[in-house]
């Protein structure tokens, strides 16, 4: 029963990557047909038209094994020798050295975001307080 | 037939090797990492063309397509942790996009780095998955950006914890945030030394940051190409 209730989920998934892939080719956006087949989905079940129960094994199946699906793919790197070569090295560091700018960028930013809407919330908070409390000195 | 030798072989390395990551669980001994290079050796020294190899192959690759979809169930179950934080999250996540991508393409274009090889590196920051098929859909090299996007991972997971002194990055939200937007799943992995906290916003980011890389990489692209 478990087996037949995860295929169906699966199917559900498969059902919104085509009406992905089915957009993406009708109107060119440059987007990945998976992405569009997920935003679709989160709006459905932020509706509440689509029961997150109808989606929840199978999407936890897919994601569980997620990592097989892609081996395939990165096995494509034989056909790509160049990147032992000094392009592949700068490739590599580039990538590398990237990385570690934005850790560093995105940390140091937000952590100045958080602080601020923190602040916006204490404000926001305290002036409900206040309401609250004038409310009650008038009854 | 030899397709179905090649799906078969795959899965049951992959999952040999889950348990070997099970048992010791070093980053470098992951099952993407070692269930990759036993294949690449594979093939190499039975002399199997990669075109060969996908008759099999593909039918697994397939199913990447619906397993993205698949993202909506933690996306939309994390969707109170998200309003709770929306400003710093949004705006957090879109930060480190960018400077991923301006600084990746910076780099790239002062070494005169050919324009293939730029499209295959600018989604490096983005969960494997999706990576791939932005990749795509800007005409990089997918299997070219997976393997940059494992980089982008181990980069984190090595050297996060000490870019995060250097920048004195204290907050549990900016450490998710900055890692899952950077490094992805193999990056957040290494939240766990953190905290609780670390790890749900980092693995919350890492989807946003799927979703905003996708519309982000293509547009990024469509002004600068």
């Amino acid at each position: 029963m478990r087996i037949i209730r995860i295929i169906a989920q699966i199917g559900i998934l498969y059902f919104f990557y085509y009406v992905g892939v089915f957009l993406v080719d009708l109107t060119h956006l440059p987007l990945p047909a998976s992405i569009v087949g997920l935003l679709l989905l989160v709006g459905c079940l932020q509706m509440k038209w689509i029961k997150i129960e109808y989606i929840r094994d199978g999407a936890g199946l897919l994601l569980g094994s997620m990592t097989l699906f892609f081996i395939p793919a990165m096995l494509g790197i034989i056909d790509y020798p160049e990147l032992l070569s000094i392009n592949g090295l700068i490739l590599i560091v580039s990538v590398i050295v990237s990385t570690l700018m934005t850790i560093y960028f995105a940390g140091i930013i937000s952590q100045k975001i958080e602080q601020k809407e923190l602040k916006m919330k204490e404000k926001k908070e305290g002036k409900e307080g206040k309401i609250i409390e004038s409310s009650h000195l008038h009854h | 037939m030899k397709a179905v030798i090649y799906i078969i072989s795959t899965v049951v390395l992959f999952i040999l090797m889950s348990k070997l990551h099970k048992k010791y669980s070093y980053s470098f001994l992951l099952p993407i990492v070692t269930t990759t290079i036993v294949l690449i050796i594979a093939l190499l020294l039975l002399n199997i063309p990669y075109d060969d190899y996908m008759e099999g192959g593909k039918w697994l690759q397939h199913l990447l397509g619906p397993a993205v979809v698949g993202l909506a169930y933690p996306l939309y179950n994390q969707r109170k942790l998200i309003m709770k934080y929306k400003y710093t999250i949004i705006l957090g996540i879109f930060v480190a996009m960018l400077s991923g991508l301006v600084t990746i393409f910076a780099m790239l274009k002062i070494f005169k780095i050919k324009d293939s090889f730029i499209l295959t590196a600018l989604p490096k920051s983005i969960t494997t998955p999706v990576a791939m098929q932005v990749s795509e859909t800007i005409s990089g090299i997918p299997s070219l950006t997976a393997v940059l996007v494992m980089i982008a991972g181990f980069v984190g997971a090595l050297f996060g914890p000490l870019v995060f002194k250097v920048g004195k990055i204290k907050s549990p939200i900016s450490r998710g945030i900055s890692m899952g937007s950077a490094s992805h799943g193999v990056g957040i992995s290494k939240l766990k030394d953190f905290g609780e906290k670390d790890l749900s916003i980092g693995s919350l980011s890492m989807g946003v940051s799927a979703v905003m890389g996708a519309i982000l990489c293509p547009l990024f692209v469509y002004l600068f190409f």
